[in-house]
């Protein structure tokens, strides 16, 4: 498949701070990539570098098969659509008088705004300014900007975070189903069963390098402990080993019918990323 | 590269529903206005009177507000949406300097008409005007540039104002103090300069000097703004 952004040995320094360190790394066209790392990794940095907004000081990063920087230029930005924490909103206007303005800066017809807040379930707050919107609700209304002109490449900076679970899974039905029809979705977020639930590939970015690339199953299969765990209904838990050892032990239990509950003992993303970075995502 | 007026005018719209809620702003703005209608009530105005409300309606509210609506772009990060969106630099300073022409002309025409202006015959007078007023308005984008927040926007508008809004009164104390004779350079002092020529003569081997002198600033402050402009373009 096409790469749609590839990524080479990319650096970039703010005076004497390296905020990213050699990143390399390809995103195909019709997947979602998630770069996942703590804060301060340089995940915001690279969205920037990728979007046009900041020149990298080494490396190349090019999306579309053309220098990042060369998205600055008015004629590709119809092509990618941009979130991020930083994005801002008119506060006195209201929702519609929001996504009007953008809908008229890219020649979109009006009748896309409607399908939009239906995206991001805002259809009913249309008229609200947008001041009076809650943090959650803010982001609805960014996500739904960045959707107005159909991009082929969607970077999303943190697109749940200040969100309440069901608005949450609301967004992620909206994201797979874009993604579905063929939007490429660049994705970085702390939540791992987000970034689980819906990335093809992920990026471990930890001291401004990428320490491990691959699809989540993938990581999870290689980062599995070969245990199995049985906790029996005396309380008692036990780990054995997820081999032919373990066979008369368990065959044991289950005529016994002693046994709570019986699983193999799988990695979250979480779990990799520490073991691999030695430290949380937060 | 393309201009798009749906695009400009989308921004012109926005700046000024904006503008429209934005009372702070607007109550500034809005002061030529008030000081017009003060002057209204003490009789007959001399000329310089005129001049100064003219002048101070042209300054304040050009600059002011064009710098106002960048900053607060800046301040709320919504400039960067813009900026990353289809629409050129040129189509975004249209749309903002249309809002700001449109609401600066509004209060100079009005201030002046409160004061009894005798606007017949006064052609060459709005040509400079229109000129000061595209001074001002680069002013304000430069300003808009350089400051942070509204906040700091309503401080730096201060020395705009008394150099360049009241300069025509100023003029009046040179003989006491030297050193304002500097301010004889500003646009509203040249403006009062071919109110006066064409008050008696409309005789261009005076009247290119007044004319020259504001071309002059237009051509430094529009210079000075792009510049800022293209350096701040990135991060």
């Amino acid at each position: 498949m096409e790469n749609i952004v590839e990524v080479n040995d990319l650096a970039k320094a703010f005076g004497n701070k390296q905020a990213l360190n050699g990143v390399s790394f390809q995103v195909k066209k019709g997947e979602t990539f998630g770069f996942l790392g703590p804060s301060g990794s340089g995940k915001t940095t690279t969205i920037k570098i990728l979007t046009g907004q900041v020149r990298q000081t080494a490396g190349t990063a090019n999306v579309f098969g053309i220098p990042a920087m060369k998205l600055a230029k008015p004629a590709f930005r119809q092509r990618f659509g941009v979130v991020t924490d930083n994005s801002g909103l008119y506060e006195r206007l209201t929702i519609y008088d929001n996504l009007k303005l953008y809908a008229d800066l890219y020649h979109i017809a009006q009748k896309r705004i409607n399908e939009v807040l239906e995206m991001v379930n805002l259809q009913s707050e249309y008229k609200t300014q947008v001041q009076k919107l809650s943090k959650g609700m803010t982001q609805r209304v960014l996500l739904a900007r960045a959707l107005l002109h159909k991009p082929e490449i969607l970077f999303l900076d943190e697109p749940t975070s200040a969100l309440d679970p069901a608005n949450s899974k609301h967004i992620h039905k909206g994201l797979k189903e874009l993604n579905r029809q063929g939007t490429t979705i660049f994705l970085t977020t702390h939540d791992m069963e987000e970034a689980d639930h819906l990335c093809d590939q992920v990026a471990f970015l930890h001291k401004g390098t990428v320490q491990l690339l691959d699809e989540p199953k993938n990581l999870k299969r290689q980062y599995r402990e070969d245990i199995i765990c049985v906790e029996l209904k005396s309380g008692r838990e036990l780990e054995l080993p997820l081999d032919a050892s373990s066979a008369a032990d368990i065959e044991r239990f289950i005529s016994e019918e002693i046994i709570e509950r019986i699983s193999t003992k799988e990695p979250t993303l979480g779990d990799i990323f520490v073991e691999v970075t030695g430290r949380e995502l937060v | 590269m393309t201009f798009s007026i749906k695009r400009c005018m989308a921004i012109f719209q926005k700046d000024l529903k904006n503008l429209y809620r934005n009372l702070y702003v607007l109550t500034t703005a809005f002061m030529p206005l008030i000081l017009a209608f003060v002057y209204s009530r003490m009789g007959e105005a001399p000329l310089e009177l005129h001049m100064m409300i003219l002048t101070l309606s042209l300054s304040l509210v050009g600059t002011f507000l064009q710098c106002a609506m960048i900053a607060e772009e800046k301040e709320k990060n919504t400039l960067r949406g813009l900026m990353l969106s289809p629409a050129t630099v040129p189509e975004i300073l249209a749309g903002k300097s249309a809002v700001t022409t449109l609401i600066t002309l509004i209060t100079t025409y009005l201030g002046l008409l409160m004061m009894d202006f005798p606007f017949a015959n006064n052609g060459l007078l709005l040509v400079g005007s229109l000129m000061a007023l595209v001074i001002f308005i680069a002013l304000g984008t430069w300003m808009g540039l350089v400051t942070r927040t509204v906040m700091e926007a309503s401080i730096y508008i201060l020395p705009v104002m008394f150099i360049f809004g009241m300069a025509n009164m100023f003029i009046g104390f040179v003989h006491q103090y030297a050193f304002l004779q500097v301010l004889e350079y500003t646009p509203g002092v040249q403006l009062q300069e071919i109110a006066e020529l064409t008050g008696v003569t409309a005789d261009w081997a005076q009247l290119w000097q007044p004319f020259a002198i504001i071309s002059g600033w237009l051509i430094v402050i529009v210079a000075l703004t792009v510049i800022t402009f293209n350096k701040r373009m990135m991060d």
